[in-house]
């Protein structure tokens, strides 16, 4: 990303310079600010603020230029997922001979694959141009608190000039019915003492009027300077704050962007691996579920002949039983059999008939 | 049509913009990774934990809780100075911060020692801030900006913190006959669901040189872990695959606790039984959240040699599914735990979801006495 590199080492030189000459005006309006009460005019001319916003709306051009260069960055990416979704040169030759290996070749390149280091990349960047856009605020609000703070004191000090000049105003406005009185007097004045010392007065009266008619030229000239000054005061800080507007549409731009790029990036990742291997996961513990199932058939098999052969004894019961009770039947005839003819024998016995 | 992929994908992050919020929930989080760390001694002692699992689950716990006291510092202004950062969390199933918070850290830690070398101590900020505050009557909030990104920029370079990715480590267990079993564990923040994740394996080696001092073997295991390390993969499909991957290493066993969401009535979105139970507790601040907390745990159950091309053959571990949810679950069970204050806990009982039936539950008693419950 050497581009990317050079872009920003370009918008740094851009930024700073943009910055030395945005410094250069405010102070060239605090040093007018000073010499404001030796009647010096201030020289920020307009043609000086249009460089600086010819300058500063170049520099955002640059870094808006920055911030869709982060796309060349993210298209690293895509070449990532591509690769991820089909198979390199050699899986494709291999694949020719055995599909089966050049799956499982893929499968092993997607569970490796990770794009954090890109990510990484992705963020540290779009953070290396937020902290240039924040540095450029910083600079901009700072100028705009001194600026402004500076304008207030130059109002106050106006509105006491403007007070001044009212006051001579009036002082004069109230001389003129005097003047007009006098000069009324010496015309009508006969003795020449008299109207001497009237002249004296006059002139006195004149002298006081023309230095506070010249009082008041300097008074306003003096309102009207600062009057200049805060307007260009004003100018000012409006361009200052248009610039921290823009610098901080584009902050925000940038971060929103780069958070839902990471998200998306991250999500189709973790989509593409996970889709891709699960599937084959399952397959691969099948050959222990294979085995079970053998297992599990053996298993029935065993217990179906131990079921047949308990079957088998049961039906030989039956056939042992009918024998036994054949037995037990034939035992009992010959029982039954013997008991009568013991019995004969035992009546004989009894009677004492043998022989008899 | 792109745009529209990313804000669904982004919609559920939300942005602390408010100081006493952001306070809040950073308060919230320290007191519950109090708790962390005695259900994880309350695991160990039912034994269900072996004491060196319990201890490298607590120093990631303990990370955890740096990461949270971390950007606590950074956002310790949010809403006061004008530019300020703010904190972005998911307020939906999880409740903590977003990744990309992580990986901004991690990008910040980079620069740490820079920043502090740029920066005044802390001793002089103070002084200033004094100087300002008696000398211009004014609120020092720029200064106290500057101290508070100083106290981040200290707690990076200090480590100890639970970064975006944890890169594996490996403990000796014990020699099991010819092969070396080895206890591996590394952790992750989960970019997809955005909660901190801890796996940890049962290895067992059987190669030539051991695992940790192998420089061919450890750092391909090391990448291959890292970039499975996914919350969407099941654990059949990252064991499978390793397995597949190193011939001679045998992963024997392979569990992954999952240490949230988090839920609270304030800060997250949730659905289902927890948000009825959340809302009807009604509790005072601090003490509306549930913390849930998930360990899956996937065994091998035998090893089979199985033939690989026409000559060699590896052998393969076959793992034990869980009979009933085996297929979908893709582990030999799971378990769900959720540990919550004692109002909450009221509430649960009384309504006694369905839902919720089947989780361990712990309640945070007074004095943060943690009371297992069956």
């Amino acid at each position: 990303m050497a581009d990317f590199e050079t872009q920003i080492k370009e918008s740094q030189a851009q930024v700073a310079e943009a910055q030395a000459k945005i410094s250069a005006i405010t102070s060239r309006i605090e040093a007018a600010r000073s010499k404001l009460d030796q009647g010096a005019e201030l020289d920020v001319e307009n043609a000086t603020l249009e460089e600086v916003h010819k300058h500063t709306d170049l520099m955002n051009a640059n870094i808006a230029e920055l911030i869709m260069g982060l796309d060349d960055v993210t298209a690293g990416f895509s070449k990532d997922f591509d690769e991820m979704r089909t198979k390199t040169g050699m899986e494709s030759f291999i694949g020719i001979f055995s599909s089966a290996k050049a799956e499982s070749m893929r499968q092993e390149r997607m569970r490796a694959a990770s794009i954090d280091d890109k990510l990484q990349d992705l963020i540290s960047k779009s953070d290396v141009i937020v902290k240039l856009l924040q540095g450029q605020l910083d600079i901009l609000n700072a100028q705009k608190t001194k600026v402004e703070g500076n304008l207030a004191g130059t109002l106050t000090e106006r509105e006491e000039t403007v007070g001044a000049l009212e006051a001579v105003r009036a002082e004069v406005a109230a001389m003129d019915p005097r003047i007009i009185e006098l000069e009324n007097k010496i015309s009508v004045e006969q003795d020449a003492a008299a109207r001497t010392k009237l002249e004296t007065e006059l002139a006195t009266l004149n002298a006081k009027y023309n230095a506070l008619v010249q009082d008041e030229q300097v008074k306003l000239a003096k309102s009207q300077t600062l009057e200049r000054y805060i307007e260009k005061g004003k100018t000012w800080v409006d361009s200052l704050q248009n610039q921290a507007a823009t610098q901080l549409v584009l902050i925000n731009k940038l971060q929103t962007d780069t958070k839902q790029r990471v998200v998306l990036y991250d999500a189709l990742t973790s989509s593409l691996k996970t889709a891709q291997q699960q599937d084959v996961a399952h397959r691969i513990n099948e050959i222990g579920v294979k085995t079970d199932q053998e297992a599990q058939t053996a298993m029935a098999a065993i217990g179906a002949a131990t079921n047949d052969k308990m079957a088998d004894m049961l039906e030989a019961h039956e056939g042992h039983m009918v024998f036994a009770r054949q037995i037990l039947e034939q035992k009992a005839k010959a029982d039954e059999r013997f008991a009568r003819r013991f019995a004969a024998i035992v009546e004989k016995h009894d009677k004492n008939a043998y022989g008899g | 049509m792109a745009n529209e992929v990313k804000d669904q994908l982004t919609s559920d992050h939300a942005e602390l913009y408010d100081t006493l919020t952001a306070r809040r929930y950073f308060a919230k989080f320290e007191r519950i990774g109090g708790h962390l760390a005695r259900v994880a001694a309350e695991v160990e002692a039912e034994g269900k934990l072996s004491r060196t699992e319990a201890r490298v689950l607590g120093v990631y716990l303990k990370a955890v809780a740096g990461t949270f006291r971390a950007l606590s510092n950074k956002y310790l202004m949010t809403g006061r100075g004008e530019g300020a950062p703010k904190l972005t969390i998911d307020r939906h199933e999880s409740g903590f911060p977003v990744a990309q918070e992580l990986m901004t850290m991690a990008v910040d830690a980079q620069q740490a020692e820079r920043h502090l070398a740029g920066m005044p101590s802390e001793t002089e900020l103070k002084d200033r801030m004094v100087r300002q505050i008696v000398g211009e009557l004014t609120i020092p909030t720029a200064l106290q900006f500057a101290l508070s990104q100083r106290y981040y920029y200290e707690a990076l370079a200090a480590g100890g913190i639970f970064w975006a990715r944890n890169d594996p480590d490996a403990q000796w267990i014990a020699n099991v006959g010819e092969r070396r079993q080895y206890l591996v564990h590394w952790a992750v923040w989960d970019t997809q669901v955005n909660l901190p994740v801890v796996y940890l394996m049962d290895l067992e080696d059987s190669g030539r040189k051991p695992l940790p001092n192998d420089a061919y073997r450890w750092p391909q295991v090391q990448h291959a872990l890292m970039a499975q390390a996914i919350g969407g993969l099941k654990l059949l499909t990252i064991a499978t695959g390793f397995d597949k991957d190193f011939a001679d290493l045998h992963p024997k066993r392979l569990r992954r606790i999952v240490l949230g969401p988090m839920y609270s009535a304030s800060f997250t979105l949730q659905s289902g039984p927890i948000s009825q139970v959340l809302e009807g507790t009604k509790a005072p601040d601090g003490e509306d959240w549930a913390l849930v907390w998930t360990v899956e745990d996937l065994v091998s159950e035998r090893e089979e040699a199985v033939k690989e091309g026409w000559f060699s053959s590896s052998v393969r571990q076959i793992y034990k599914l869980d009979p009933v949810a085996g297929a979908d679950l893709g582990a030999t069970r799971q378990e769900r735990m959720i540990i919550l204050p004692e109002k909450p806990y009221q509430v649960l009982v009384e309504q006694n979801p369905r839902g919720l039936q089947g989780l361990r539950k712990f309640v945070v008693g007074a004095g943060g006495r943690l009371i297992p419950t069956l």
